[in-house]
């Protein structure tokens, strides 16, 4: 049965991923859940709820508000908030909760635009998918409302896409913005991380987009699109220990796991190996090459492994292989394990 | 807009049928607070319904859920669960449809697969998903008993229904008893219910037990075994020591004939003393406890006559009710400015008090929005509770939440003893 973990706690959902996006922006983001799933956000996949405010609050769903679908009452609420926090947007997160009894997420938007005078903007995650589902919709939600003014291009600025703690671990964005500066770039900027709506309303002044994660693809495709900014796909920021210890493996059958472009950074430096690398998120079929794999069970992943002798990934991971023989080397994935501890 | 606060005189003179809207959650929206995750974040610290489940010597645990309802479970692994749990993850479909009901014996039966020794139950963990598609879960753990021969039992994790009459953590205390079954009850045993964990070894109720015949203290926290769960149902009576335990010892004295008596944790010394007198006549026991109690009250006069009439801030992530601790505190001749609490029907009782000994101090709710906002406008001298502690981080203070559970004098006594360890360490 592939959708039994035997080994694993799940991995971080979409709703957490959505949350990760917005964090920063200055809204008021709310999970339309009953508690548990905000928990889960903020005390669990947010590493920055405990060093950065941010206006992120749970529905308080009871059971007959969502048996009755009382949506007037959730806007009610939702507008309540806005007189008592000062916001430029509002945000309706989805969790398992409207999914069964299938919300109309247009018809709140609607509603909360009129009741409250601010966008809104809705995700209609259901806490079934991975995190990196919800970045790609919050990605793509956000540029769509917000990225709508054609400013002139500013040469030497560039814009990162994807850098959330859920990929990289990083509650700042100093680490990404120094390596991006050692490569020429004069104004670097992350968006969400250490930055605020602003810069997604000026996202045309743009000179590039790096996107360091797929869920960033959609969105940069979007204003690529609508202003012509070009875009590349890398991953500047790999730990030094981890690509201390990658580069100094030699004719070695690696398997390397990590979110698709993270993982694709560290092939590109383990140059005396053959190297594969597989994910549980999203791969995009442009960035992969041969013996590239998603994975989509602990018994696909334990199989796998033993065609390997060095394993490249989180540490979590390793009991899913029980099995496996060979050298591990961390590579950290803070939606996988939720630890920062090498930050 | 500064967070919303209320005196408690004014908020006895509005009566607990008039609640200010800012103190009742199913008003607006919640804050998760950084200083209250654990409330709002079951099983992600103590015991919420995932980890109580697990409450059972030797049992397991099946999280049938989307992903996004035990990720925080990965935290438990850290207390050496990780052999203990197991997930169905649910897709879209499955959420909608409910055809995964029809795999869970199937992964009930993998799972078992994995252990190294049958397990002496599984628990199935379900969450507001089958809240809303009305699943019968009983059905599903026979089927479950059928396909693979070992006890199943359900653990609701309904945070839909976190208000109601039966709130998750009642239903889960109903469900760790739930295996017992009848045998022969023996006059000298009895069982302690409420917690998850044991009370602190030193506490005085062991002893006032034994002085009055009891031999056998049963407590689940304690049960190495599965056979030392199995002998709770010996127990002559029971002792429900947190309300949320009531449903479970209605269900063990209609199902395996155990009567109980419901004690509360009090602070105040004099309430435990009446209490104590109280549970003496229940069980036809002269239970003395005059040198507990005389250990406590210098404990506390002590600390009074060194440090003064301390101003301290009292939270609700802490082993005590909230607005009784601070009545204590107050009665016991220190100031408390401030209450980050829950309001419920059951502890309006003690703001009453608090209204006529302290009208001035100001109640906070954790779960308001507007906690985003909270700035300290008062003078703290220290702060009991670890939301108290966040909101204060440069005044000293004790979080007062430890699993070894405080209880009566013993209770009383730890929290002076920390305190005073906490506001030395500082001086020192």
């Amino acid at each position: 049965m592939s959708n039994l973990l035997r080994f694993l706690s799940p991995l971080a959902p979409d709703d957490s991923g959505v949350c990760g996006v917005l964090y920063e922006l200055g809204g008021i983001t709310v999970i339309c859940d009953a508690g548990g799933c905000a928990g889960n956000v903020c005390g669990f996949d947010e590493p920055r709820w405990h060093e950065k405010q941010s206006a992120l609050f749970s529905a308080g769903l009871r059971d007959m508000d969502a048996i009755l679908g009382r949506d007037e009452l959730l806007i009610s609420k939702l507008a309540k908030i806005t007189e008592q926090v000062s916001a430029e947007f509002t945000a309706i997160v989805g969790t398992p909760v409207p999914a069964v009894i299938a919300t109309d997420y247009t018809a709140l938007k609607r509603m909360a635009e009129r009741k409250t005078g601010l966008p809104c903007i809705t995700v209609e995650t259901d806490g079934t998918r991975g995190y990196d589902f919800g970045e790609r919709l919050a990605y793509a939600r956000i540029f769509r409302e917000f990225a709508a003014e054609s400013y002139p291009v500013r040469t030497g600025k560039i814009g990162v896409l994807g850098a959330t703690p859920l990929n990289t671990g990083l509650t700042r964005a100093e680490t990404l913005i120094a390596k991006l500066k050692q490569k020429g770039w004069q104004d670097v900027v992350c968006f969400g991380l250490d930055s605020g709506l602003d810069e997604i309303r000026r996202a045309s002044e743009y000179e590039q987009l790096l996107v360091i994660a797929p869920s960033g693809l959609k969105a940069a495709e979007y204003l690529h699109e609508k202003f012509g900014t070009p875009f590349a796909v890398g991953y500047p920021c790999l730990p030094d220990d981890v690509t201390a210890q990658a580069q100094a493996l030699s004719g070695k059958r690696v398997l390397i796991i990590h979110e698709q472009f993270a993982a694709n950074a560290l092939r590109n430096i383990v140059t005396n190996c053959t190297a594969d690398c597989a994910t549980w998120f999203m791969q995009d079929t442009r960035y992969t090459q041969d013996g590239d794999f998603r994975i989509t069970g602990e018994e696909q992943l334990r199989e796998a492994a033993s065609r390997y002798d060095v394993i490249v990934a989180d540490r979590m991971l390793r009991r899913a292989v029980r099995g496996f023989s060979g050298e591990w080397i961390d590579f950290p994935h803070y939606a996988v394990s939720g630890s920062a501890e090498w930050l | 807009m500064n967070a919303y606060s209320i005196t408690a005189k004014e908020l006895a003179a509005r009566g607990f049928e008039n609640l200010p809207e800012e103190l009742s959650s199913a008003k607006h929206m919640i804050y998760s607070s950084p200083a209250t995750l654990d409330y709002n974040s079951p099983g992600a610290k103590g015991f919420g319904v995932k980890r109580a489940g697990l409450a059972i010597p030797g049992s397991v645990m099946l999280l049938v859920a989307p992903g996004c309802c035990g990720r925080n479970t990965a935290l438990l692994n850290e207390l050496g669960y990780s052999e203990r749990f197991f997930y169905l993850l649910l897709d879209d479909t499955d959420i909608v449809t409910g055809r995964y009901l029809k795999k869970i014996p199937q992964a009930c039966a993998e799972l078992l697969e994995e252990c190294d020794t049958p397990p002496s139950a599984v628990v199935i963990c379900i969450t507001c998903v089958d809240a809303l598609l009305g699943t019968d879960m009983e059905r599903v753990c026979r089927a479950c008993e059928d396909k693979t021969g070992v006890a199943t039992i359900p653990a609701y994790m309904y945070a839909l229904t976190r208000e109601k009459r039966l709130p998750p953590m009642a239903m889960v205390r109903q469900s760790v008893y739930s295996l017992l079954k009848p045998q022969k009850r023996v006059s000298t045993a009895c069982n302690l219910l409420g917690f998850f964990s044991p009370l602190e070894d030193g506490c005085e109720l062991y002893a006032l037990l034994k002085s009055a015949g009891i031999k056998t203290v049963g407590e689940i926290g304690r049960c190495k075994t599965f056979a030392e769960y199995e002998s709770l149902s010996k127990a002559n009576f029971n002792l429900v020591l947190n309300a949320e335990a009531r449903y479970a010892a209605q269900d063990m004295q209609e199902r395996l004939g155990i009567p109980f008596i419901e004690l509360t944790r009090l602070y105040r010394l004099n309430k435990i003393r009446n209490q104590y007198r109280l549970l003496g006549q229940a069980i036809g026991a002269n239970l003395d406890d005059i040198a507990a109690y005389q250990s406590a009250l210098e404990t506390v006069e002590r600390f009074r006559e060194r440090y003064g009439a301390l101003r301290i801030a009292v939270g609700e992530c802490l082993n005590a009710d909230s607005f009784e601790l601070a009545l204590a505190l107050t009665e016991y001749g220190f100031a408390v400015p401030e209450i980050y609490g829950t309001v419920g029907e059951r502890n309006f009782v003690f703001i009453k008090k608090l209204a006529e000994v302290s009208p001035d101090t100001r109640i906070y709710s954790n779960l308001s929005p507007t906690m985003l906002n909270y700035r300290c406008e008062c003078a703290l001298d220290a702060v009991i509770g670890n939301d108290a502690m966040y909101y204060h981080k440069d005044v000293r203070g004790i979080g007062f939440q430890e699993e070894a559970q405080p209880f009566g004098y013993r209770g009383v006594e730890l929290l002076f003893t920390q305190l005073d360890a906490a506001l030395q360490e500082v001086s020192a």
